[in-house]
């Protein structure tokens, strides 16, 4: 039989019992549910998507006023309309906070004039405008719409892309703790229950560790996806997010990280599990995993956001239990080079590769080891 | 054939085996027998790579055992061991499928198997939710499920009630019948006397007896004279010079004699103590080629000693 046909069985099993226990199902609808609360929540608070107050520069051409006043009613949107005398009038309302933005469209209606925003502007609000300027403007060149002019524009993808990132983080660390640990437990069930003397009879150490990681990875890789997509669609629907042109490549990469990262911390957690000779003793066997992992999340969200380009940004990069979080980090704040992702990524894939072939060698030793918790050492030492 | 030759295993300090050399062959129930420690369970792992030998080698049809090899054996380790929150008849046909078996026909093996050990209605039941018999049950039918060519069981009768012990005989018998290599460990020395044609005997890591139980016990000196004197009390065998008494009660004695003893002389011996109601001459049992066979203190002597020694050989 393949090696191959052995690590698949190994994870369709995990992916089976697993994937149909309630405890999945449980932690996918409470993830979801937090999503969407977090999401929906603010929004309904702040009501910013509801209200907001536009102000119309200078001699503003007959029927704009009433033309809003009714393209809003049709959005829902609560506008509250005032007048200012000049853009720098309109400059300093917007700095000052009074108002949300400020239209300006020439008399003639020669062109379809400018949106005035402090940072962005609020999406229900560029969709109303637009729609009431289109209104008034019939003819040839209706379909142009208000340029938007930001005072200080380019702070808001950044700090988009910035709280993408750190969510993104944040469901990375919390997803491969909560899947590493099915891992490590499932590996002290295995070995607490011997039936992994009957498994180790026909599958080698090492196919049982890799067909473990990759069942229970595909599983959180799943809720990962599922999550992002809710994530992306609710901010999408509420507006609450003007999602940066880098989405699509953003989630890639956190995708791609979060199965690095998972292959990593797995793969240790699956033979530091092995140890342990009871489900409470392994988490004191994964402590060394924990702590690093605690501290490369820290340092990122402390030093590498404060400054992606130091020297620590640029060393953590190149340390495969820290990359997993900085290198996304990096990139979301447009901090990294193109050869460094990669080498990164290349010294990721061989240091998974590495602890596949140390960790089933220490993972055979140990799992096959009836009797109290065994020395990381001798673990090593018994195997062959 | 099983060849298994020159093995040794250290664990640090300790010698697990020394040399064990023997050979089971296909067709035949050959019971695997040793004290605690002797390195029954040791060598069974080496068998399936769970140990690596320090020296000595494991051959299975003449050719040297390698992982593609063992998808032709069934393992039934002395820890059981199944998942206990897994379906039964999944986890048979999952580990059917790890011996090389497509899903469809794992599926249809699991259930063969299971109606074989009346657990057909539990094909859905979890493991834990299962007696302990019927755990056992299903852990042997993990060992069959791919028609293995040489089935290695560790201990399959501990446990078992009666009926469980029945079912799993029939089962070795009939498989050993296909020309399957079954090889078991037991404690239940009358128990393999009754099931199995050949035993291997290890003691301290060595082979210490290996054969065809009926050929052991012709090759054993030892013979068993047991004889009923009516009213005699059993004190007749006083007098007698080089025979030990291994049991006495009540009229009837047991006594152990060399196999070129005179018959004639003993019985006339009985004759006249009284009414000779029983005069049977038996080679030994197992138990007692075992004992003799791992150095174990014999038990010997007086009355006293009866209630020791059926303990002590029936273990």
């Amino acid at each position: 039989m393949s090696r191959w046909r052995a690590i698949r069985l190994v994870a369709g099993r995990e992916i089976v019992e697993r994937g149909r226990s309630r405890g999945y199902a449980l932690s996918l609808a409470f993830t979801v549910i937090l999503m969407v609360v977090g999401f929906v929540v603010p929004s309904m608070l702040i009501g910013e998507a509801t209200r907001t107050s536009l102000a119309v520069v200078g001699q503003a051409p007959s029927g704009l006023v009433p033309s809003l006043t009714a393209t809003a009613d049709a959005y829902d949107l609560q506008l509250s309309l005032s007048a200012v005398a000049d853009r720098a009038a309109a400059d300093a309302a917007l700095r000052h906070g009074s108002i949300d933005a400020a239209l300006e469209v020439p008399g003639d209606l020669s062109t379809a004039g400018e949106l005035l925003v402090l940072e962005r502007a609020p999406a229900s609000l560029q969709a109303v405008v637009n729609q009431a300027v289109i209104a008034l403007r019939a003819g040839p060149a209706a379909s142009e719409v208000p340029e938007v002019s930001a005072l200080e524009p380019p702070t808001a993808e950044d700090a988009t892309a910035l709280i993408f990132a750190n969510a993104g983080i944040i469901l990375m660390f919390i997803g491969i703790f909560s899947y590493g640990s099915w891992v490590l437990t499932g590996v002290v069930e295995e070995k607490q229950s011997r039936v992994v003397e009957v498994v180790l009879s026909t599958v080698r150490p090492r196919d049982l560790l890799m067909g473990k990681v990759l069942g229970i990875g595909l599983l959180a890789l799943a809720q990962l996806v599922v999550l992002v997509a809710v994530g992306l669609g609710l901010s999408q629907l509420l507006g609450r997010l003007v999602l940066p042109t880098t989405t699509i490549g953003a989630v890639v990469q956190l995708l791609t990280w979060f199965i690095l990262g998972f292959a990593f911390y797995a793969t240790t957690m699956g033979f530091l599990g092995a140890l342990a000779s009871r489900p409470e003793e392994a988490s004191i066997a994964s402590m060394p995993v924990t702590l690093t992992a605690t501290t490369a999340y820290i340092l990122s969200i402390l030093v590498v956001t404060g400054d992606p380009n130091g020297i620590l940004a640029h060393v953590m990069t190149f340390i495969p239990p820290a990359a997993p979080m900085v290198v996304p980090l990096r990139t979301a704040l447009g901090a990294i080079e193109p050869w460094e992702i990669a080498v990164s990524i290349a010294l990721m894939v061989a240091s998974i590769w590495f602890l596949f072939v140390v960790g089933a060698r220490i993972y055979s030793g140990a799992v096959l080891h009836t009797g109290g918790r065994i020395r990381l050492r001798d673990a090593w030492r018994a195997s062959r | 054939m099983l060849e298994i030759a020159q093995l040794t295993k250290r664990y640090g300090a300790v010698r697990a085996l020394d040399g064990a050399t023997f050979t089971a062959r296909r067709g035949r129930l050959v019971g695997f027998l040793g004290p605690n420690g002797a390195g029954k369970t040791t060598t069974m792992r080496c068998v399936f790579g769970l140990a690596t030998p320090d020296g000595g080698s494991v051959r299975w049809d003449g050719a040297p055992i390698d992982p593609r090899v063992r998808l032709r054996f069934g393992y039934m380790p002395e820890q059981r061991g199944l998942y206990p929150r897994m379906r039964v008849a999944e986890q048979l046909s999952y580990f059917g499928q790890h011996h090389g078996l497509s899903r469809g026909v794992a599926r249809t093996k699991a259930g063969e198997w299971l109606e074989r050990f009346g657990l057909a209605d539990r094909a859905k039941s979890k493991l834990e939710d299962l007696s302990h018999g019927n755990q056992q049950r299903v852990q042997l039918a993990t060992a069959l499920v791919h028609d293995p060519e040489l089935l290695v069981l560790d201990e399959p009768f501990s446990g078992l009630d009666p009926i469980g012990i029945a079912t799993m005989a029939g089962v070795l018998r009939e498989r050993a019948r296909a020309g399957v290599g079954v090889v078991f460990s037991s404690h239940q020395l009358d128990l393999v006397e009754e099931v199995c044609e050949d035993v291997v005997i290890i003691s301290r890591g060595r082979v210490v007896a290996e054969g065809a139980i009926e050929e052991l016990k012709a090759r054993s000196g030892r013979r068993h004279l047991e004889v009923e004197v009516a009213g005699s009390g059993g004190r007749w065998t006083d007098d007698l010079d080089g025979n030990t008494v291994l049991e006495r009660d009540g009229d009837r004695v047991k006594l152990l004699v060399d196999e070129r003893a005179d018959l004639d002389a003993l019985l006339a011996a009985a004759r006249a103590a009284g009414i000779v109601r029983r005069f049977s001459y038996e080679p030994p049992r197992l138990s007692e080629l075992f004992m003799e066979a791992v150095n174990a203190p014999q038990p010997m002597d007086t009355g006293a000693a009866t209630d020791a020694a059926t303990g002590g050989t029936s273990r």
